[in-house]
């Protein structure tokens, strides 16, 4: 495992993939299992009570009618695509920035490596990382649709669990870049955090707002969801413009990071 | 460019922002030589060695390692060179053969043969996780990752520090081994006598700039020491009045106190008719050296 940056990467990560593991397990269980009980008269005409505001918050639509449409709107539209972005901002701040903070880039780079590569191993790594944790969100939710008796299509499943993992690329891509550029944890967790949330409010409350309405398209998180992909199957020129936006961010950390000064 | 010159400099000039890290220093230092570094802390030896390695980027000047452009040819340059850091951190969560193999590999592969036979000699416990041990241990470590793939040139920040004293003359046989091998070594210090014992040349940075340039025997000749010879009794001043290379001399009652410049025989001498109960020697403080000889003062604005 030690062969290589990427592999070295992963291999940092090995305790961690084991908790993202044990909790994707945890939450598949309590949010599909959940379905059976909830998907009751009483318990969707109170939600149908609710302001549209206030449901909007909480994911795009509030079907209950289906079991695919109640798992859309309330994984696939916010906790999903969140905690991909979470694990995304994480390992793409710790790719350089968190390595340079700790000190022990100095000892990576003395190797005959050019620094694009080091980037691109990193990358791939947080890649490969979000790819795992994708999987094990596809397997927990497919045991549970099995244990609970669910009608959900297991390719149409792994095909939302890729369009939340193609947008948790594009911000891990952005925490990365601007770790490149700076070199400051702090500021490569704090600006795509930031980022975040202007596009998660953005994505919300676009379809409410008449005037935000030009604006839905700009928010990343449009492009994993809007098109339900657990309903319909991914939609192939959203997720093609976020690779495409994840492909200008790398390109973007490696200008950066191959012109700076590194820090001690 | 010669082709004996392994390290080149001119003109070189990093500043971080305003503060200051090197100003136009121009040095060459030659294949198969140990060549000492010399400054305190803050001088800018750690800059300089982190622009030989592309880590930052001159502001004027340039360098050149091996002949290539440090800033073009970095990669080709990093294959040749063995590097310690001065700032230890590792990665905490390795042991030490984990670490090193993860180096190795990096640099395409070293023989493991030579990793053992260095741990033994530096007694390096390569079982135990980074995050544990002490600084000494630690900077073993990277001796071996410095030296494990006989690199044409060996780059050594503070390489001595924190590294007990048997260990240290380990070290110091490695160093005349590798240049025996007809490496290069660029050996950053702020301790005189380390660079005295182990280097053939060394360069003195002060405040940025490259001050002067010495053979080792050279800087001996010089070498500026701090005596007090105890007496049994007291001492007439007029015995210990003129002797060639003594300086400073300060007699109170059975206690002489002088500065010495270079061979110590006079000195010595002329007490040696008196009966001797003591003799303290002080290496003087690289400052001291400084103001002795290159006549500090006059560079502080930087």
């Amino acid at each position: 495992m030690l062969r290589s940056i990427f592999t070295k990467t992963l291999w940092d990560q090995r305790r961690s993939f084991l908790w993202w593991a044990i909790g994707l397990s945890a939450l598949s269980l309590y949010t599909a299992g959940l379905y059976p009980s909830i998907a009751t008269p009483e318990f969707t005409s109170y939600v149908n009570q609710l302001p549209t505001a206030l449901t909007a918050l909480f994911g795009e639509s509030f079907s209950l009618a289906t079991a695919e449409g109640y798992l859309n709107a309330y994984f696939f539209d916010l906790m999903g695509p969140i905690l991909f972005v979470i694990y995304g901002i994480a390992a793409g701040s710790g790719a350089i920035a968190g390595e340079e903070e700790r000190g022990t880039l100095d000892v990576l780079l003395a190797n005959p490596l050019e620094r694009w590569l080091v980037v691109v191993h990193k990358f791939v790594a947080m890649v490969v990382g979000m790819f795992i944790l994708a999987f094990f969100l596809w397997a927990s939710l497919a045991v549970t649709v099995v244990l609970v008796n669910l009608d959900i299509d297991y390719s149409r499943l792994a095909q939302a669990c890729l369009s939340g993992a193609l947008l948790g690329i594009a911000f891990g891509a952005l925490a990365l870049a601007l770790g490149c550029l700076r070199g400051s944890r702090g500021f490569s967790i704090g600006g795509a955090a930031a980022v975040t949330l202007i596009a998660y409010v953005v994505k919300t409350y676009a379809p409410l707002v008449e005037a935000m309405k030009p604006y839905e398209k700009l928010s990343p998180f449009y492009y994993a969801n809007a098109a339900k992909p657990l309903i319909n199957g991914i939609n192939v020129e959203h997720a093609a413009v976020l690779i495409g936006l994840t492909i200008i961010l790398l390109l973007a950390s490696v200008v950066a990071f191959q012109r700076r000064d590194v820090a001690v | 460019m010669a082709n004996n010159s392994v390290i080149q400099t001119d003109r070189l000039t990093k500043f971080y922002g305003k503060q200051r890290g090197i100003v136009d220093l121009s040095m060459e230092v030659r294949r198969g030589e140990v060549f000492g570094y010399l400054g305190p802390n803050g001088a800018g030896k750690t800059t300089t060695i982190r622009l030989l390695l592309d880590f930052i980027r001159p502001t004027r000047g340039h360098a050149a390692v091996f002949g290539l452009d440090t800033t073009a040819h970095s990669v080709a340059i990093h294959k040749r060179i063995g590097y310690v850091p001065g700032e230890l951190s590792l990665y905490d969560n390795m042991t030490g053969a984990q670490y090193l193999r993860y180096m190795a590999s990096l640099r395409g592969g070293v023989e493991w043969k030579s990793v053992d036979t260095l741990a033994q000699r530096l007694a390096a416990d390569l079982t135990r996780p980074l995050r544990g041990l002490s600084h000494g241990n630690k900077r073993k470590l990277v001796l071996i990752q410095a030296f494990m793939a006989r690199p044409d040139l060996i780059m050594l920040d503070e390489p001595s520090s924190g590294l007990d004293p048997l260990i240290q003359q380990e070290f110091y046989r490695l160093v005349a081994e590798a240049k025996a091998n007809g490496q290069t070594v660029f050996l950053s210090s702020h301790i005189l006598p380390e660079v005295e014992r182990v280097c053939d040349r060394v360069g003195i940075i002060r405040e940025g700039r490259l001050m002067a340039v010495e053979e080792i025997p050279a800087l001996k000749a010089r070498a500026l020491r701090r005596l007090e010879i105890h007496f049994a009794a007291p001492v007439p001043k007029e015995a210990f009045a003129n002797l060639a290379g003594v300086r400073d001399v300060l007699i109170e009652n059975s206690i002489l106190r002088c500065t010495a410049v270079g061979s110590l025989d006079a000195v010595i001498k002329a007490a040696a008719r008196f009966e001797v109960v003591n003799v303290v020697s002080h290496e003087p403080s690289l400052e001291e050296i400084f103001l002795t000889f290159y006549g500090g003062g006059e560079n502080n604005a930087a």
